[in-house]
């Protein structure tokens, strides 16, 4: 099984939650970002955010519940702009969780190798290599020099 | 029963290594128990893609977030601020910022010079030939000449400005105040058989290159190889003592949970100022009712933690900003010397940290509402990152008998030890003291041509600097330890860490920390004919 299809939810789930995703970070217009859906979520919240699991579920179950309720078609079947009032109204009444499924799509996210270099940074660990930081302009501390001793004498 | 030992040191952090090096000399038997493990630089975050994740989960310095089996749990409930710390070989100069500011010979003479709280009883030219000392061994980066500071030549060049430290030091110079390149225990070349920093920048989680200077890589060894015993995994339950008032050992657990008895004819404990005070508080006997030493009554009272404010901003230019050393660029002490006209006392440290990595970066944002759900979103984000800098504000807090480390009544570690709570509030001059911070931060930002700034104080996650809870004073009724850290009650018993300062100063402490077990270490040798008078 790879890491993109690992299953916490049913197919139909899947649907939801990837539309979901990628309202939250959808794909660059030039391409260059992928979207969320993209990046191995669900992999990310079995290791992750497995304690979020069942909510997850229940909140999936929860969209498609209102999208019919209210539109008498499911999610996946629903415009762009529907969707957005769907979702939009779920995060202002399940904020906790819809709070923590972004934040823990975007950790995913923007640590994955197609988001780091698509910022235009190398897709590595910090170690070993390291990175080079100017050193700064120390001309800069002169006037600070000219003003002089600023802290007080002890008795 | 263990093999007794002539000096007992609890903890192996910033305080207990440096003075277990500086005891080794005497020959004496030296064991060290410590209830964390050595660190393997290969498990930092740093060596890893995921560094963003992993610093918020196993390496998170809120010991209830890690939740390691060698942490303890702290009930901080009653308080706007978390204890931060690590446990391990090193403590929490594993996990440190590194951010090494000396206090002003001021912050000794509180009293005197304002009129607040109560002088120390040693003052800062005591301590300056320890603070040298501690910045060579440690291996500290800086630039002298500061004019917030006596004279003093860190051993080892600045950490670098970046970008983003040219940037608010143009800001600062705009204002016409003080700045300057923060001392940094942080080799910046090879030193002492140690790699130089290549600036992986979370230094906050373990440095995998050993260019951070954590104790367990600068003290440890050196005193292992002198003599001292450290055994790991260690976990004290109390402190005994005789029908003299003389410790006599005591009893820990190990990492199999068996409980044993090690005796020692002194007892030194450096667990910092909750770790501390919760052990005593824990070692009561028929003599201590209310905690060991504690005949003060003032164990686990008079906490201070540096109340912490974070101005943030953005700026047009592309600025690299996380890049470096995370916390440690300049520091700025406009703001560290009393002015009454400012309506508080005391003073506050501004220290100019650097941007975040993309993670935090989007998880700020959005949860702020800068960066949006779907459309927009790339395009708030790159305004945003590596284009931020915060400046944190570090908040003298004086001591109060009110802020207290007691112990929680159900709350237990995982060897049914209680647990540490914490009862703490801010006072109306620090509330002050921090608007006013969080206010000059702001109007240092717009003169760096910061176009979108916010600050928020005080800042939950910064409970880092554990001080005053078992504080150093010649009154035996309003200190529990002497000038030279031992205990007015229990004549062997010493304590050299965070929990014997008697004010705060508005700087991170671990300088000062380690000064003082020095200076304690040095006081200790020339006196050990007769210690115990």
């Amino acid at each position: 099984m790879s890491k993109d299809s690992v299953e916490i939810t049913d197919s139909g789930q899947r649907v939801i939650l990837d539309i979901v995703l990628n309202m939250i970070v959808p794909p660059s217009a030039d391409g260059r970002m992928p979207g969320a859906a993209e990046v191995g979520v669900p992999a990310y919240l079995v290791a992750e955010a497995a304690d979020a699991l069942p909510l997850l579920r229940q909140e999936l179950e929860q969209i498609e519940r209102r999208s019919r309720e209210r539109f008498a078609r499911g999610f996946a079947e629903l415009e762009q702009g529907e969707r957005k009032n769907l979702i939009g109204e779920m995060r202002a009444q399940a904020s906790a969780f819809m709070h923590r499924l972004a934040m823990e799509t975007l950790a995913c996210y923007y640590q994955h190798e197609r988001v780091v270099e698509g910022l235009g940074r190398e897709a590595r660990a910090p170690y070993p290599k390291g990175y080079q930081v100017v050193p700064g302009d120390l001309s800069l501390l002169e006037p600070v020099r000219a003003r002089g001793k600023i802290y007080r004498d002890a008795p | 029963m263990t093999k007794d030992v002539d000096v007992l040191i609890i903890g192996a952090g910033a305080s207990g290594a440096a003075f277990a090096w500086s005891m080794a000399d005497t020959r004496m038997r030296i064991l060290c128990l410590e209830q964390g493990d050595w660190m393997n630089p290969a498990d930092y975050p740093s060596t890893r893609r995921d560094w963003e994740v992993r610093m918020d989960r196993e390496f998170s310095p809120n010991p209830n977030i890690r939740r390691r089996p060698e942490d303890y749990p702290v009930n901080d409930s009653d308080s706007p601020i978390s204890v931060l710390n690590f446990n391990g070989v090193g403590g929490s100069t594993i996990l440190y910022a590194a951010h090494f500011p000396r206090p002003h010979p001021s912050d000794f003479r509180v009293r005197s010079l304002d009129g607040v709280a109560d002088d120390w009883p040693i003052d800062y030219a005591t301590l300056e030939p320890y603070y040298a000392l501690n910045d060579r061994q440690m291996g500290v980066a800086g630039l002298a000449g500061d004019p917030a500071y006596p004279p003093h030549e860190p051993p080892l060049p600045h950490v670098p400005l970046g970008l983003a430290g040219e940037t608010m030091a143009r800001g600062f110079n705009a204002l016409g105040w003080h700045w300057w390149p923060s001392d940094t225990a942080i080799a910046t070349r090879d030193y002492a058989g140690r790699a130089a920093c290549v600036n992986l920048g979370p230094c906050k989680s373990g440095c995998a290159q050993g260019a951070k200077s954590t104790v367990d890589i600068t003290y440890w060894p050196v005193a292992r190889r002198a003599g001292v015993q450290l055994r790991t995994r260690c976990r004290v339950r109390e402190i005994l003592v005789d029908d003299k008032d003389m410790a006599t050992g005591v009893v820990y657990y190990d990492e199999l949970g068996v409980e044993h008895l090690q005796r020692a004819e002194v007892v030194v404990l450096a667990c910092n100022g909750v770790g501390t005070p919760r052990l005593l508080l824990n070692s009561r006997s028929a003599r201590f009712p209310d905690g060991l030493a504690n005949r003060s009554g003032l164990v686990g009272k008079n906490l201070m933690l540096h109340p912490w404010g974070m101005v943030r901003g953005t700026f047009d230019a592309p600025l690299e900003s996380y890049l470096g050393p995370l916390s440690c660029c300049i520091l700025s002490q406009q703001f560290y010397e009393t002015d009454r006209n400012r309506g508080f006392v005391r003073g506050y440290n501004m220290q100019v940290t650097r941007g975040l990595g993309p993670v935090a970066t989007a998880r700020i944002g959005v949860a702020r509402g800068d960066i949006p759900w779907g459309e927009g979103h790339h395009e708030a984000f790159a305004r945003r990152y590596g284009r931020q800098i915060g400046v944190g504000i570090c908040c003298e807090d004086l001591p109060e008998e009110c802020n207290t480390v007691t112990l929680d009544p159900t709350l237990k570690d995982t060897n049914g030890i209680p647990a540490p709570k914490i009862t703490y509030r801010l006072s109306e001059n620090t509330e002050r003291m921090l608007r006013h911070g969080l206010e000059r931060g702001t109007e240092v930002m717009q003169a760096a041509s910061a176009w979108d700034i916010y600050s928020d104080g005080p800042v939950r996650q910064t409970g880092w600097h554990l001080l005053g809870t078992a504080r150093m004073g010649e009154d035996p009724g309003r200190s529990v330890v002497n000038a030279w850290g031992r205990s007015h009650d229990v004549k062997n018993l010493f304590i050299i860490d965070g929990s014997v300062f008697v004010t705060s100063g508005g700087v991170n402490p671990t300088p000062t920390i380690q000064a003082m077990a020095l200076y304690i270490a040095d006081v200790m040798k020339q006196r050990l004919a007769n210690l115990f008078d």
